[in-house]
């Protein structure tokens, strides 16, 4: 890499030797801050594959109707992992920014490899960062389907992310073993065994400093929010964007009745369910019908793919007690419509599994009261362990599979 | 000799595990990738857009402002109380970043019917989030000038 000798950058602004003087950018720094994200990374992927298959469930696997909360935990957590993740990623790149500058910018084909898979990496982190956050917002300030870009940006950063700890896995082993004095940017040389924070410049905040701010934004930011979801705190959510006990009867709504333009049908003296699809003898049922069928309650957790959540105690038909009315024997997976017409969400898949659980209601009342228009009047699908989008509202036909 | 700027102290050599993560992290990316353009197809270029967009928005905008105001507060700011003016102005901006959408109102425009998004005061919420951070380095400040300023080794007390 001669030629870098030879081309060199001006010695003026962010390529000067003494551009970057922080004590705190040091290699320590990186590799704490570092494995933090990967924990963090790793913690949402995983979760965020969950849902994914929770939504789109792939034929070779089967995905269990119990514990019921258990998607209400996972999306908890992927929400509140990427929210604590944005002062860490931060304070990461802001540790590592002056190798940006650094010349000559590679060192050998290992070396531009591995800048190379720097792009997908920081440009997918701050985009599922960013995206995720205004999500849970319900802002939406890109053309593209939000879903479906945010997951695969995911794969895309998270194979930049195993590169990435390919490449740094020794220099983040060396850095935790020896104190990480090697500094990074200030070209001010510490010993090698001498003690960073002692022998380094001080100039602002030390090492230990910047990684206590880090962390302890970060707790914060978890301390805001996750009250959205962890109702105990929920009076301390200041920077949640749903508080899990606001909303008709008590708690949030994703989509109106107005915005699903269902409010008319929902209403119509002419509402009916329809049970069709596999079945000896497809029914009709009128709501005075529905009603007249043995009622149940269940106390499930409502769980937005947003990060919110709540449980709710819910009273309605059981959907197995449904599908034999109307003479289908054992356990069969249905679609569940809805009145709303044209959108991605307006049907969901109930698995044979989750028909049989005796928690999976058609509901019509919640809290002791009916259902109000918005939380899906006059019958909702309520189910354990099931992503909020797939509780599907304003119920109106059941396609036996 | 060129001196080097900012290069890596002992530029690491390209192990065995550097090549195997790269085999590995480069399938998921590649997996990725034909994700988006098997599923976004008509959308590939904003996509493409938005993630190296948000590479360059941070490392040629975010990051350059966070390092100027870093930089201003070392100039303006004597040695003493610089950590946690520096660390009360990060964790302001992080918490307004946070805050952003709902003090814009940006998801309420969309569902103007829906008063359950978004339900707060954001102004409100925001201003009492940095007031705490701010009551936080105030302690933190008057921690600092309540202890004796360490004497430097090289101008010993007469």
């Amino acid at each position: 890499m001669r030629i870098f000798g030879a081309i060199r950058p001006p010695a003026v602004g962010p390529f000067r030797d003494d551009a970057f003087t922080s004590s705190a950018r040091i290699e320590r720094t990186a590799a704490i801050l570092g494995i933090a994200l990967g924990v963090s990374f790793f913690t949402c992927f995983a979760t965020g594959l969950y849902s994914h298959l929770a939504q789109y469930p792939p034929s070779w696997l089967h995905l269990s109707a119990r514990p019921a909360g258990l998607y209400r935990f996972t999306q908890g957590v992927h929400i509140a992992t990427g929210l604590a993740s944005i002062p860490l990623l931060f304070a990461k790149l802001w540790t590592v920014f002056p190798k940006l500058f650094a010349w000559p910018p590679f060192q050998g084909v290992a070396s531009l490899l591995e800048r190379l898979s720097l792009l997908p990496l920081v440009g997918g982190a701050v985009f599922l960062l960013f995206s995720g956050l205004a999500n849970i917002n319900l802002w939406y300030p890109w053309p593209f389907n939000f879903p479906i870009a945010h997951y695969w940006v995911a794969w895309i950063t998270i194979g930049g992310l195993v590169v990435h700890i390919g490449a740094k896995i020794s220099t983040t082993r060396a850095a935790l073993r020896r104190g990480g004095a090697d500094t990074i940017g200030a070209t001010t040389t510490v010993e090698p065994n001498s003690d960073a924070s002692v022998a380094a410049p001080v100039n602002g905040m030390s090492r230990r400093q910047l990684l206590a701010t880090a962390f302890g934004i970060s707790g914060l930011v978890t301390l805001v929010t996750v009250g959205q979801t962890y109702a105990p705190l929920r009076k301390l959510a200041l920077l949640a964007p749903r508080r899990p006990d606001v909303g008709p009867q008590g708690f949030p709504v994703n989509r109106t009745a107005r915005a699903a333009g269902v409010t008319e049908a929902a209403r119509s003296a002419d509402y009916r369910l329809e049970v069709t699809g596999r079945v000896p003898k497809p029914i009709t049922l009128d709501l005075d019908q529905i009603r007249a069928m043995p009622q149940h309650s269940a106390t499930l957790p409502i769980a937005c793919v947003e990060g919110w959540s709540t449980t709710q105690d819910w009273e309605g038909i059981r959907l197995r007690d449904l599908l034999a009315h109307a003479g289908v024997g054992g356990s069969r997976a249905v679609r569940i419509e809805s009145l709303q017409q044209h959108r991605s969400y307006r049907s969901s898949v109930v698995d044979a599994e989750q028909v049989s659980d005796p928690d999976t209601l058609l509901a019509l009342r919640v809290n002791g009261e009916a259902l109000e228009l918005d939380h899906g009047a006059p019958l909702r699908l309520i189910g354990p362990n099931r992503p909020g989008v797939m509780q599907t509202k304003w119920v109106t036909r059941v396609v036996v599979l | 000799m060129t001196p080097s700027t900012h290069a890596d102290p002992a530029p690491e050599r390209a192990g065995i595990t550097f090549w195997i993560a790269l085999v590995i992290g480069g399938g998921i990316m590649a997996f990725g990738i034909r994700g988006v353009l098997d599923n976004l197809s008509s959308s590939v270029t904003d996509v493409a857009k938005w993630v190296i967009g948000a590479a360059l928005i941070h490392d040629f905008v975010i990051a350059p402002i966070a390092v100027g105001i870093g930089w201003a507060v070392g100039r303006g700011v004597s040695m003493r109380w610089r950590a946690p003016i520096q660390a009360g102005l990060m964790a302001t901006a992080i918490t307004v970043a946070i805050g952003w959408p709902g003090l814009r109102g940006y998801g309420r425009h969309l569902v103007p019917d829906n008063p359950s998004v978004q339900p707060l005061n954001y102004a409100t919420a925001v201003g009492t989030v940095v007031g705490i951070i701010w009551a936080v380095v105030a302690i933190w400040l008057i921690a600092r000038a309540l202890r004796p300023r360490p004497v430097p080794a090289t101008h010993p007390r007469k």
